[in-house]
This record gives C-alpha cells, sequence and structure tokens, in this order.
C-alpha cells in the first residue's frame, strides 16, 4: 500500500500546469514559515529526518495474512516536528523521488507536492494541533495519520479524473476503498509509534503551543475536508458543476476578463499545437517571474 | 540499489555530463512539455522521440539497456491505469498513458544519470528554487544509504530473534515491535542528525554548502540549451506535418 504518485503523462496539460503554479509560491511560504525562529541546525535535522521517513518503508507492519503496511510518514513529522518543517521534509522527499527514483512526474511535481506535501501535512497535523492536549488525544494522532493519507490520495484521484482519466463508479469505490484501508493503518501506525517514541523519550511528541487558536483550527480543518470531498465530486461529476455554472451565470462571466494566454493560445503562431505549448511555457515562465519577483520582494522587505 | 547505480553513471565523463545543470534541466523541461501536449500521432512521435533519447544516452555514455530497464519503474502502476482505460473502451488513451509516463521517467533519468545530483540541485538554487529546501534535499541524499543501512540491520536483528513469524495470534506483538523499532529508528536519526551538525560547526560550516568551483553558463551550454530544446520540437513537428 503505497501514498499516491502521480506520474508524467497522466495529468492534463492544464490540470498539471495549474497545480505547479499553485504549488510553487505555496512552497516559498511554507519554506520560509519552517525557517523562521529556527537556526540552522534544523538543516541537517530536516534532512536526516527525511531519510528516516525513507528507511521507514523498509520496516513492515503486519496486517492480516500475507499483507503488510509501511509509515507514510506525513502526521508523524508533523507531531514531531512541527507542521511547517514536516511539510518542507516532505517537499525535499517528493522532489528527491521524482529526480532520483522516477517515482512521481516532474511536470506533475506541483500536484504531488500539494497532495502530500502541503494539504496531506495539513490535514495530519489540525486534528493534533485541536485535540493533542485533551482526552481525546490518540484519536486525534489515529485520525491524523488516517486524514493525511486519506486527503491525498483524493486529491489525486480527482486531479486524475479532472484529467479525463476514464474512471468507472466500481473502480472508484474499490480504490476509494484501498485507500480508506490504507489511511487506516497510516492512523494506527502513526499512533504507535508516537506512544513508542514517548515511552523513549517525551520531548519528542511537540505540544501545540499555548496561544493556538482552536476556531483557526476547526475552520482550517473543515476547509481542508471541503475541498478533498468537494474536488473528488466535482471532478467526479462535472457536468453537475457545469449546469451549477449555468444556473448562477457564472459560465457567462468567462469572458468578462480576458487573459492574453486564454484559451493557452498565442495568436501569432501557426499550427495548433505549438501555439498551445507555447502558451503554456509563457506561462510556467510567468508564474516563475512572479515568484522571483515576490520572493525577492519578501526579502528586501524582511532585511530592510 | 537504484540511487547507488545512478550515482556512478553520474559521475562519469562525457560531453553531456560536462554541460550545465541549468541547460539540461531547462531542455528537460521543454522535451517534458513537448511530450505532455502531444496528442496526434502518438505511437510514431513516441518512437522518434525513444530515439532521439537513445541517442543522448549512448552520447552520454549510459549504458542504454540498464537505463531503459531502470525506467521501467513507472510501468506497474500506468498499466493498472492503461489496463482501466482499455477496458472503458478507450485504448488509444491507454497507449498514450504508457507511451508518454515510459518516456517521461527515461527523459528524467537520462538527465538525473549525467548530472551529479549535488550540481543539479545548485543549479536549481541559482534558477530561483529556496536554498532551505534544496539543503534539506541534499542532507536527504547524502542519509539516505546510512539511515537505509540502519533500518536493514534493525530488520535482520528483529528476523534473527524471531520477528518473522507468521502466525495471526502474534500480529499485534509484531505490530507494537515494528512501531518499537521505526520509535528507535526515528531516535538514532534525531541524535544522528544533532551529532552531524555538531561536526559540521567545529568544520567551519556558515548555514550554507560552500561549492569548490563555481557553475558557469558558458557559449557551449547556450548552444547545447538551443539545440536540444529545438530537437523535439522539430521531431514532432515533422511528425504532425507527415500525418
Amino acid at each position: 500500500m503505497e501514498a499516491v504518485h502521480i506520474y508524467d503523462g497522466f495529468l492534463s496539460t492544464p490540470v498539471w500546469a495549474a497545480m505547479d503554479a499553485a504549488a510553487a509560491p505555496a512552497v516559498g511560504y511554507i519554506v520560509r514559515r519552517a525557517q523562521r525562529g529556527f537556526d540552522d541546525s534544523r538543516v541537517p535535522l530536516l534532512g536526516v529526518m527525511g531519510a528516516f521517513v525513507f528507511a521507514a518503508q523498509m520496516i513492515n507492519f503486519p496486517v492480516g495474512v500475507g499483507t503488510s503496511g509501511h509509515l507514510v510518514g506525513g502526521a508523524l513529522l508533523a507531531c514531531t516536528l512541527g507542521p511547517a518543517a514536516a511539510s518542507v521534509v516532505m517537499c525535499a522527499i517528493i522532489a528527491i523521488q521524482a529526480l532520483v527514483f522516477q517515482d512521481g512526474g516532474i511536470l506533475a511535481l506541483g500536484a504531488n507536492l500539494v497532495n502530500m506535501a502541503l494539504v496531506g501535512v495539513l490535514a495530519g497535523y489540525l486534528p493534533f494541533y485541536l485535540w493533542g492536549e485533551t482526552r481525546w488525544r490518540n484519536l486525534a494522532i489515529f485520525s491524523g495519520g488516517a486524514l493525511s493519507v486519506m486527503v491525498s490520495a483524493m486529491l489525486a484521484l480527482a486531479e486524475l479524473l479532472f484529467s479525463g482519466v476514464p474512471m468507472p463508479g466500481s473502480m472508484l469505490g474499490v480504490s476509494l476503498g484501498l485507500f480508506a484501508v490504507s489511511a487506516l493503518l497510516e492512523g494506527a501506525i502513526t499512533l504507535a509509534v508516537v506512544q513508542a517514541l514517548e515511552a523513549i523519550q517525551p520531548g519528542f511528541i511537540r505540544i501545540p503551543a499555548a496561544g493556538r487558536s482552536f476556531a483557526r483550527g476547526a475552520v482550517g480543518l473543515a476547509a481542508v475536508l471541503l475541498a478533498a470531498v468537494g474536488f473528488l465530486f466535482a471532478s467526479a461529476a462535472p457536468d453537475g458543476i457545469e449546469r451549477l455554472g449555468l444556473l448562477t451565470g457564472a459560465a457567462h462571466s468567462r469572458t468578462v476578463i480576458r487573459s492574453p494566454l486564454a484559451g493557452y493560445e498565442l495568436s501569432f503562431l501557426q499550427t495548433p499545437w505549438v501555439r498551445k505549448a507555447g502558451a503554456g511555457l509563457a506561462g510556467v515562465g510567468l508564474i516563475y517571474g512572479a515568484c522571483l519577483l515576490i520572493g525577492r520582494g519578501v526579502a528586501r522587505r524582511r532585511s530592510a | 540499489m537504484h540511487h547507488v547505480v545512478l550515482e556512478h553513471w553520474s559521475r562519469g565523463s562525457s560531453p553531456l555530463h560536462r554541460r550545465d545543470p541549468r541547460a539540461k534541466f531547462g531542455a528537460l523541461l521543454v522535451f517534458l512539455v513537448v511530450l505532455a501536449t502531444a496528442h496526434r500521432s502518438l505511437p510514431l512521435l513516441s518512437v522518434a522521440l525513444m530515439a532521439l533519447l537513445a541517442g543522448v544516452l549512448v552520447w552520454g555514455r549510459i549504458p542504454l539497456l540498464g537505463a531503459l530497464a531502470r525506467a521501467t519503474v513507472v510501468l506497474p502502476f500506468t498499466l493498472v491505469f492503461a489496463g482501466v482505460c482499455w477496458a472503458a473502451g478507450d485504448p488509444a488513451r491507454g497507449l498514450a498513458l504508457l507511451l508518454k509516463s515510459y518516456l517521461s521517467a527515461l527523459a528524467v533519468l537520462t538527465v538525473v544519470s549525467t548530472t551529479p545530483l549535488p550540481l543539479l540541485l545548485r543549479g536549481l538554487e541559482t534558477a530561483g528554487v529556496p536554498r532551505f529546501l534544496l539543503m534539506v534535499a541534499q542532507f536527504l541524499y547524502r542519509y539516505l544509504f546510512v539511515i537505509s543501512e540502519e533500518a536493514q540491520h534493525m530488520r535482520v536483528a528483529a528476523r534473527s530473534r524471531g520477528g518473522a513469524t507468521r502466525d495471526l495470534a502474534t500480529q499485534p506483538a509484531r505490530f507494537r515491535a515494528a512501531a518499537g523499532a521505526l520509535a528507535v529508528l526515528f531516535a538514532r536519526s534525531y541524535a544522528r542528525a544533532g551529532g552531524i551538525h555538531r561536526a559540521m560547526l567545529a568544520r567551519g560550516f556558515l548555514g550554507h554548502f560552500r561549492a569548490l568551483g563555481s557553475l558557469d553558463f558558458r557559449g557551449s551550454d547556450a548552444a547545447f540549451l538551443v539545440t536540444a530544446s529545438l530537437a523535439p520540437i522539430l521531431v514532432r513537428a515533422v511528425i504532425e506535418r507527415m500525418a
């Protein structure tokens, strides 16, 4: 049982481009957040913990006869290193997997980062953030592990469906069932490892800061769950969304703002696919430039 | 292990190894986008792009068959979806998934097997990827082998103490034992990271890696980038004109 890595070739161009565009600034933000308030000793720590998550795949957890699962790790890292640092570690893991092990695509990197490193870790952390200090603590850790895997899997499925990968209802049901099993397993493993860690040295588990806001956490958790479920439903039944758009009149407002890259086409090139590819590249270039500028701006404001 | 072979290949010497990592990565992105946006006459295009990649691999003195075999790691996952597409009455899409994912993996492998990972990451840093993230990735890559070996030792130790019995009654105990092993591995990794950092401080670490030698983007790199980017575009243009 494995977390879902999406390979290049599966996602349609609008989907991977949009996910890359969403991932780039989000990763930049989370890296800054992880760096804030920590000294350089965090760098070796985060790297070695990333290697730990890789190596943890070698230790099998028995489930029933003949089958076994292993740790995915997002929720465990979030409970021990904090959510931002855990996200950075997962980002590094996914990047190394894509580059060195060809596990996950390069164009699909944005989608994989959002699914597993950003939303997945957030979903794994929020229950612990909300109920980490109450008597529901064990349940919170368990559901964190389960949610991190389930939410990542649902987002990945939704992206595949949006890209037009055909998935009959029965297959969708079966894969959701399989993901639910591996999510429960991840929850159980996370909880067992956290308890074993506390037996060794209680200091490993980071209790959320005293000034935490319950409302913000609850809204965040609700948003993550709604996004995953809603995204999946929207992708499984795009007609419904279109009808909704027609009903609310949103479909007609599409032409109000005319972007130069509308419909992914630049007008001055003739062959349609050259136009499409060119527009795609220009879009990626624009996003890259914008991220670079924002990054510079933030850095300058900080040093000023 | 996969990454040990890659490491070995990436330390080779060929004109391709000497190109700037940014030029190679840029060409890789163009190749991937050309492939990802292709729809018409895909089988023919794939054969042509495959020949192109094979040529590049030979030029980079990478064992061709070994590279072709290594890129098949994407196939198990892809075959499942290709089968679903076929069953859903869309065999063309299934074939497209197979061809695109395999060729993309092979293209990434071509670049990674001719560029040492530290150099590639440094190239990405000068292209604007956050340094903190890349440093974490560097450490991760460096200690992957060390921690994996430690996990392997622990697994052998557990087996030799009877940890591999297939008895349903002992399953909960085995589950707890595996959790304990992971917790110990976690604690050891944590302690190791502290030791690594102290050793680095003792050797004058100032918070970032200092590179021996600089990356410079020469004329030959620019020429390579232009040629290697135009090649897949031209191949596709010619094939789609013919079709």
